[in-house]
């Protein structure tokens, strides 16, 4: 589903944020990106994005090619990939339906499919109730759910996660990190660039773990800390 | 419905699809709408510069239309008196086929002349079923061997002194008067036009650049959920292209306002000779109503392309 050989990605002024990165993720596997701040996870997600183009090595993504993606078929790759962030990125003045209907929206999708995939969606991640509620009138984990909730409308392939707790409380977090599991479990490859030990930890999936744009671990059931503790 | 991953083709939407026109007007007029007061700036520099454009194409119009008469080397014309008499007219004649200082001459009977009289006056019906070919003044038109002024104005006058002759009207005073006057309302008309074309231009730029920063953050949605380029740019170009329409739109009626009021105030005012022919038809001025639309509308889609392509970034 994803591959990446020999990446790297130097900003300006020689900040190298992945340095000669190569692995592989499989189709429907569920992968949490660790390790400091600064570490390149972000980096990372954003190539996979194509917010980001590497400077050297090669991205393959759904079999496309990233490096040699023509600018107009961007937004072909995106509607493949559903992204979730910290800060939520809704939209003040939309209600939470019209959140979720706009993503649909700006891709051409006809009125009917929208009038009818909106509620689906919804009722996923739990928010019917407060289907006409502005994003100001609801908790964090709601507005991250509304957001999941648009990442997820056009049911894309591979879902993108940056930080997507790192505001949350820990109660809450489990319950984004369910709804992830859920959507994971319907087939879509969900990568999650992380801070959170304990989400890591309770999960039990594969763990890669970067430091200073080097891959230093990478375990198909790992936790947060390196095994021999040595990692902090 | 199910939640199965998306392991089709992506949507088939090409950019105009029926379906999405309605998108992009509503979002074109909620911005502007948002946008109100440096959208009616917009608006009015083009309404302003537009019924410039088109006054000096009307002027132009007009005098080439009032120095018809004068063409293809006619440097004189005399007019005789509606009841002169054979001799008077066979007089005239007879020296303008013997005369060495004549090239060739035309001559216009009473019916011709009042045939030219309701061409240039075709939309003032009034005016032609005042008059009838009986009251029009026959004329002859002459090109002299010697188009100097000084030989000109010299033929003039003798042609004036003969019996039967009611008056002579000579191109090479009543011309350029008319082509200095029009050539220098018109000329500066046009470049206070050129120079606020430019002004709107970068007005809608300016407009349709505070729209984009008005919309960012959506904009940052749409690129994320792959909306595709043409579909986020194409409500700003509709929206810099309406300013122009709209603006255009106002000019047209400033454009009857001159056509009826200024050029008929020269028809009108004796200042210069031929003035009274400086007129247009209606019809002209829808035709160069139709060129402002066209142009008000370059005008708004090239300033908005410009704000999009340089603060869009997709």
């Amino acid at each position: 589903m994803i591959r990446l050989e020999n990446v790297t990605k130097v900003y300006k002024g020689d900040v190298t944020a992945l340095r000669a990165v190569n692995l592989e993720i499989q189709r429907g596997e569920f992968v949490f990106l660790v390790g400091q701040s600064g570490s390149g996870k972000s980096t990372f997600i954003r190539l996979l994005n194509r917010e980001e183009v590497a400077d050297s090595g090669k991205i393959l993504l759904a079999g496309k090619d990233l490096g040699s993606l023509r600018s107009w078929s961007v937004p072909a790759l995106r509607r493949n990939i559903g992204c979730i962030f910290q800060d939520y990125k809704l939209l003040e003045k939309k209600t939470v339906q019209e959140n979720v209907a706009f993503a649909l929206e700006v891709i051409g999708q006809p009125r009917p499919v929208i009038r009818k995939n909106v509620p689906a969606i919804l009722d996923l991640v739990g928010l019917t109730q407060k289907a006409d509620r502005f994003p100001d009138e609801l908790s964090g984990g709601e507005q991250q759910r509304v957001s999941i909730a648009r990442a997820f409308a056009n049911r894309p392939t591979v879902m993108l996660a940056d930080e997507p707790t790192g505001n949350l409380d820990p109660s809450t977090s489990v319950g984004i990190m369910k709804l992830l599991d859920l959507i994971n479990r319907r087939g879509t490859t969900v990568v999650m660039a992380t801070h959170d030990r304990s989400i890591v930890n309770s999960m039990q999936r594969r763990v890669i773990e970067l430091d200073r744009g080097v891959v230093v671990r990478d375990d198909s059931h790992g936790i947060y800390d390196e095994p021999n503790g040595v990692y902090e | 419905m199910e939640f199965t991953t998306n392991q089709t083709a992506y949507t088939n939407d090409g950019p105009l699809k029926m379906y999405r026109i309605w998108y992009y007007f509503r979002e074109a007029f909620a911005s502007i709408w948002r946008n109100l007061s440096l959208t009616l700036a917009a608006i009015f520099t083009v309404a302003i510069s537009l019924a410039l454009v088109g006054s000096s194409l009307l002027v132009r119009e007009g005098a080439e239309r009032a120095t018809a008469q004068f063409q293809e080397g006619v440097e004189f014309i005399v007019f005789m008196n509606a009841d002169a008499t054979v001799e008077q007219d066979g007089a005239i004649r007879d020296v303008l086929e013997n005369s060495p200082a004549i090239e060739d001459y035309a001559y216009v009977n009473q019916e011709q002349a009042y045939e030219e009289f309701s061409t240039l006056f075709s939309d003032k019906p009034d005016l032609v079923n005042s008059v009838s070919p009986a009251v029009m003044p026959p004329s002859y038109r002459i090109v002299p061997t010697d188009p100097s002024a000084a030989n000109v104005t010299e033929l003039a006058r003798q042609f004036a002194n003969q019996p039967g002759v009611k008056e002579v009207a000579t191109a090479t005073e009543a011309i350029r008067q008319i082509d200095d006057f029009s050539t220098r309302v018109s000329q500066a008309l046009l470049i206070a036009a050129v120079v606020l074309v430019v002004v709107s231009a970068l007005l809608i730029l300016n407009t349709v650049f505070t729209a984009i920063g008005a919309r960012r953050q959506e904009i940052e949605v749409m690129k994320l959920v792959g909306a595709t380029n043409w579909f986020i740019r194409i409500p700003f170009m509709l929206e810099g292209t309406i300013h122009g329409l709209i603006g255009a739109a106002l000019a047209i009626p400033a454009l009857f306002v001159v056509d009826n009021k200024v050029l008929a105030f020269f028809q009108e005012s004796d200042a210069v000779p031929l003035f009274r022919g400086f007129a247009v038809p209606d019809g002209f001025v829808w035709d160069t109503s139709i060129w402002l639309l066209l142009i008000g509308g370059a005008v708004g889609m090239i300033g908005s392309a410009i704000a999009v392509t340089r603060y869009l970034d997709v």
